[in-house]
């Protein structure tokens, strides 16, 4: 059966990403584990320590990241066929030096040139079986990396540098404002879809070395859990009940999740009263981002929640600025939100459901 | 009705198992039988039987992600939603579902 050739980037984005997650998440802890014990990258076997065994591995696993964007995006596009060209389009990323721009795009690139191939070329019955094994991989490869380094490789490299210079060209000033976009936007539905984009682009700086973004996603992806589980306090001390027994029994769950920098606790809770919650936890955000990166605070780990802190570059205030963030989420909270009435705070949420418009939806 | 899908969301670890509880919930409520497999960060469960998905008289796929296994509701009428809105508006989608179903 052909496959539709439609041109879309956030689906195989988006598959790219869920794929990418547990390798940020596992690699940076151990980078974080191992940077914490005292260890360094090692060059050789001889004299490796286990703090060294963890760091290194943890640095092979970031050197990785070109390679799962390039190869997932490719396979979300193309299937099977697509993720050895795709992988190696992440490869000639890492040798560009542009990181996650160039998988990106090179995932794209080998994920369209295969699909195309699927669709498209016609060989004979014998050769079909070896279509998938050889003839699309090696073609798709061929052509997607002269694509990669013939054709897009100088421009690719120019703007990854152009955006990187940007970030570490930035004034104080501009640092407070981005500090705010970055994270007003990295949690604004709680490490969905919308957060999954600057949350790349952090990504993609820190395997090119810039540390200031990545700290603000690692640092806002708990304000919001935080936030909640703050409010829930307040609103105990000034017994205005915002909150019923079930949300309260998910902000039990959210917060530990928060600690280890999982925001999506939030969102059952979010979901009941969206408008004003997302107003609170985005502003915290803001906040957050915008104290850790005016001061200059950056993270070399991607990922690993409040047991991170302490490697990140300016502890200090990292925490000063998780705890403002959170208060502040946690204040709005309790004066924006609605006061319960008695009968409600011991009930459970009832659902509605919302109206939407479903004209466009149709069998294919 | 009997409707069997997959759902799917980027982290694979939230809105994939939100919107397969509110699509059971609400085909309960609707009188539907419905079957969801879910495809996480952990991989498959509730993995769709191939009993299931043979009777089927359509396939909702609430999806943010590619996913695996689409082959096997070739020739079956499928419709395509963003996790988001198997959330929001169950009820509302299957009985799209059904009107859709009424016209073809």
């Amino acid at each position: 059966m052909a496959k539709k050739m439609k041109f879309e980037v956030k689906r195989p984005t988006l598959t790219a990403i869920s794929y990418l997650l547990p390798l940020i998440v596992a690699s940076g802890l151990l980078i974080a584990i191992g940077n914490l014990a005292g260890g360094n990258v090692a060059e050789s076997l001889d004299g490796m320590s286990f703090p060294d065994m963890l760091t290194t591995v943890g640095v092979f696993g970031m050197g990785l990241i070109p390679s799962f964007i390039g190869g997932y995006i490719a396979y979300a596009i193309a299937d099977r066929p697509g993720l050895a060209p795709g992988f190696l389009m992440g490869q000639i990323a890492s040798f560009l030096g542009t990181g996650f721009l160039g998988g990106l795009i090179g995932g794209l690139v080998a994920g369209y040139i295969a699909l195309a191939l699927e669709n498209y070329l016609k060989v004979p019955k014998w050769a079909q079986a070896l279509m998938p094994m050889m003839i699309i991989p090696t073609l798709t490869t061929i052509v997607a990396g002269t694509v990669m380094l013939f054709v897009l490789g100088y421009p690719v490299v120019a703007v990854t540098q152009a955006l990187n210079d940007f970030i570490v060209g930035l004034d104080q000033s501009a640092k407070l404002l981005y500090g705010f976009i970055i994270g007003f936007i990295g949690c604004i539905d709680y490490g969905g879809a919308i957060s999954k984009v600057p949350n790349l682009i952090c990504d993609g700086l820190l395997a090119d070395g810039i540390y200031g973004p990545e700290g603000i996603k690692v640092l806002c992806a708990m304000v919001p859990p935080f936030g909640v589980t703050g409010a829930w306090l307040l609103s105990k001390a000034f017994h205005k009940p915002i909150f019923n027994k079930e949300e309260v029994e998910n902000i039990k769950v959210a917060f530990p999740m928060g600690c280890c920098m999982i925001s999506e606790g939030v969102i059952p809770i979010a979901m009941n009263d969206l408008a004003r919650t997302v107003a609170s936890t985005s502003i915290g955000c803001g906040v957050c981002g915008a104290i850790s990166f005016f001061f200059d605070n950056g993270s070399a780990v991607p990922s690993g929640g409040v047991f991170v802190i302490p490697a990140m570059s300016q502890p200090l205030v990292a925490v000063i600025a998780l705890l403002v963030g959170s208060t502040i989420t946690a204040f709005m909270l309790v004066a924006i939100k609605k006061r319960l009435p008695d009968e409600d705070v011991e009930g459970t949420s009832v659902k509605e459901e919302e109206e939407v418009d479903l004209s466009g939806l149709s069998f294919s | 009705m009997k409707v069997v899908g997959i759902c799917a969301c980027c982290s694979g670890i939230a809105h994939t198992y939100m919107a397969r509880e509110a699509l059971l919930q609400a085909g309960a409520a609707l009188g539907h039988e419905v079957h969801f497999e879910t495809q996480g960060t952990i991989g498959v469960e509730d993995e769709l039987t191939p009993e299931q998905i043979a009777d089927a008289d359509a396939v909702l796929l609430a999806v943010d992600v590619h996913v695996e296994g689409t082959d096997r509701f070739e020739g079956k009428k499928t419709m395509k939603i963003p996790t988001d809105l198997a959330i929001k508006a169950p009820k509302a989608v299957l009985k799209k579902m059904e009107e859709e179903l009424a016209k073809a």
